[in-house]
């Protein structure tokens, strides 16, 4: 008995914070007349939804297209770097690596909102927004390496040393051994990091609306605060904007919760 | 084993060259500009000037301007309104959830899953949601409230200079919460059994469970969570930007938004860059104090 009051407690808690979520979802296909009356109706009353007219009147594919860009350009450069970062931090002990990892994980703490004022005045001076899906990775790398480090280095952690040991003593070399014998180990959560820097990336909102100077360049989330902050507002347009954005994000994650559930708390109390 | 690992000479150069490759990455592109950041605020900056890292020094000139500006006291109000209490009501929200999902009932982790949703949404949609919420014409959140009673007259909520702050909050606790949740749900799940049985038998109410079991054993926990939240409120600008802009008239401005609107909507770079520097401090002790004193290991 008491499971099920529980359970039906829980199940309201649930109910209630989905809301924001449930409601972007049911403003796509309220019509024009019932977006706006008062009080406001909960299931739209004749649904219709103009998922293709918001995506080509707003150059949806284009804004994706660079979201997806500047996020795969992040994800790439952040995975080849980091995750040899990690494993040296995972598998290397003294005072240096213990210092590197405070650096890493106090790096982490920066905020980009602040980060962005002397990023834009030195590229600006060095010439780098004029490539400027090129400036926003760069720039987004520095936020998305130290919190893949973090979440990656529990996965070389669990990998026993003698494994390494043992290569080295059969005449491996140090690569080959990081190569054939640890990664192959700790692949796992190498894409779970990897996934989620991309999630992280795809929604970056700060360097992508402060370097991009140029329309055509810009990102899936500036296209969307453009949208918002048009003179009249489409609600049913913005919610269908944002239904398009996130579906993707949010089926991914539904897909992948486990594993990430996983992964991140390993991450954050190893 | 190590007598014949010493046998390789410097058996960990490859190791260490890959962490210094990424270190160095590190140092150059967050390193400097932090660095660079602190110079700015020293320098006075014209962005229409021909490009050049080096400019007239100033001193506290620009420290003395951001602080002269009739804002800066809403402002520091503000900032210190709006970490206060999206930290306070993360933590207790969070906290009441995971304890509820960490019951045994069905679908609770599925259920626990569902929230995790809000954590992964990019800022910004869930600041341009929550502003459909909050219409006051239309709103359904005017709507709810009144349907309930609590409310007799609709509120703007993002239009009235004394709601606009408080606003912004509310959606920064929903976005914070599930990442609370979570790692308060990893520091229950830590707790051995075996305390509450004995507990139990001593006759301890739950109350007194709590407050003698659970508050004790969450204690590192909950120092780690208040920290990172700390660190998130201060990092939070997409909300801010897709919901109020700071408007209006500054009554729901924070530091780390300011900074933004003056290095680049006005280019005021050099009062931008004394705000950011003030603020980068302020996260750096933060994180500096939080890490050191979970041992170098806790951070997402």
């Amino acid at each position: 008995m008491k499971r099920y009051i529980l359970f039906v407690i829980a199940l309201c808690v649930t109910a209630v914070y989905m809301f924001p979520l449930y409601w972007m979802y049911i403003t796509v296909f309220k019509s024009a007349s019932e977006m706006f009356q008062y009080p406001p109706s909960f299931w739209p009353q004749h649904p219709e939804s103009h998922l293709w007219q918001v995506f080509s009147e707003r150059g949806m594919g284009n804004f994706l297209w660079n979201s997806l860009v500047t996020a795969c350009g992040t994800v790439a450069v952040t995975v080849f770097v980091g995750t040899g970062a990690a494993y040296a931090l995972a598998f290397v002990q003294n005072r240096w690596t213990s210092f590197a990892i405070f650096t890493v994980l106090v790096l982490q703490a920066l905020p980009s909102s602040l980060m962005v004022t002397p990023i834009f005045t030195a590229f600006k001076a060095l010439g780098l927004l004029e490539t400027p899906r090129l400036a926003v990775v760069i720039a987004q790398i520095t936020k998305t390496l130290p919190f893949y480090i973090v979440l990656c280095r529990p996965s070389f952690v669990q990998v026993p040393r003698e494994l390494r040991d043992a290569a080295l003593v059969d005449g491996a070399s140090p690569m080959r051994a990081f190569f054939g014998v640890i990664l192959p180990l700790a692949v796992n959560g190498i894409l779970v990091s990897a996934i989620l820097v991309f999630l992280q990336s795809f929604g970056e909102y700060v360097y992508a609306r402060s370097l991009i100077l140029d329309d055509q360049y810009q990102t899936a989330t500036v296209g969307l605060s453009a949208f918002v902050g048009a003179t009249k507002i489409d609600w049913i347009g913005i919610m269908t904007y944002s239904a398009i954005f996130v579906t993707p994000i949010l089926i991914a994650f539904m897909l992948l919760q486990r594993r990430i559930v996983a992964g991140l708390t390993a991450g954050a109390l190893k | 084993m190590n007598t014949l690992l010493r046998r390789f000479p410097r058996a960990n150069a490859f190791e260490i060259s890959l962490a210094v490759f990424a270190l160095l990455y590190l140092l150059i592109f967050a390193g400097l500009p932090l660095i660079y950041n602190i110079v700015l605020s020293f320098q006075q900056v014209d962005l229409m000037e021909p490009a050049t890292l080096l400019r007239p020094f100033v001193g506290l000139a620009n420290y003395r301007d951001v602080f002269g500006r009739p804002e800066a006291r809403q402002v520091l109000i503000n900032t210190v309104l709006f970490v206060g209490l999206s930290l306070t009501l993360q933590i207790i929200i969070g906290f009441l959830l995971a304890l509820l999902f960490a019951q045994d009932f069905p679908f609770a982790s599925a259920m626990r899953g569902l929230f995790l949703a809000g954590w992964i949404m990019p800022g910004l949609v869930v600041g341009v949601i929550w502003k459909l919420i909050f219409a006051g014409d239309y709103g359904v959140l005017n709507h709810v409230l009144m349907q309930t009673h609590l409310l007799h007259e609709k509120i703007f909520w993002l239009s009235d200079p004394a709601w606009s702050l408080y606003a912004v909050i509310l959606a920064n606790v929903w976005l914070g919460v599930p990442f609370n949740m979570l790692l308060l749900s990893v520091g229950l799940a830590a707790i051995p059994a075996d305390l509450y049985e004995a507990a139990e038998l001593d006759g301890a109410n739950p109350l007194q469970r709590f407050v003698g079991i659970t508050l004790p054993m969450m204690k590192a926990t909950l120092g780690a969570v208040i920290a990172l939240g700390a660190i998130m409120t201060m990092q939070q600008f997409d909300l801010i930007a897709a919901l109020t802009q700071g408007g209006p008239a500054n009554s729901s401005q924070v530091a780390q938004f300011w900074s933004w609107q003056l290095s680049l909507q006005t280019f005021e770079v050099s009062a931008g860059s004394a705000v950011a520097t003030l603020m980068l401090l302020l996260v750096l002790v933060v994180a500096v104090i939080y890490v050191r004193s979970t041992r170098n290991e806790r951070m997402v």
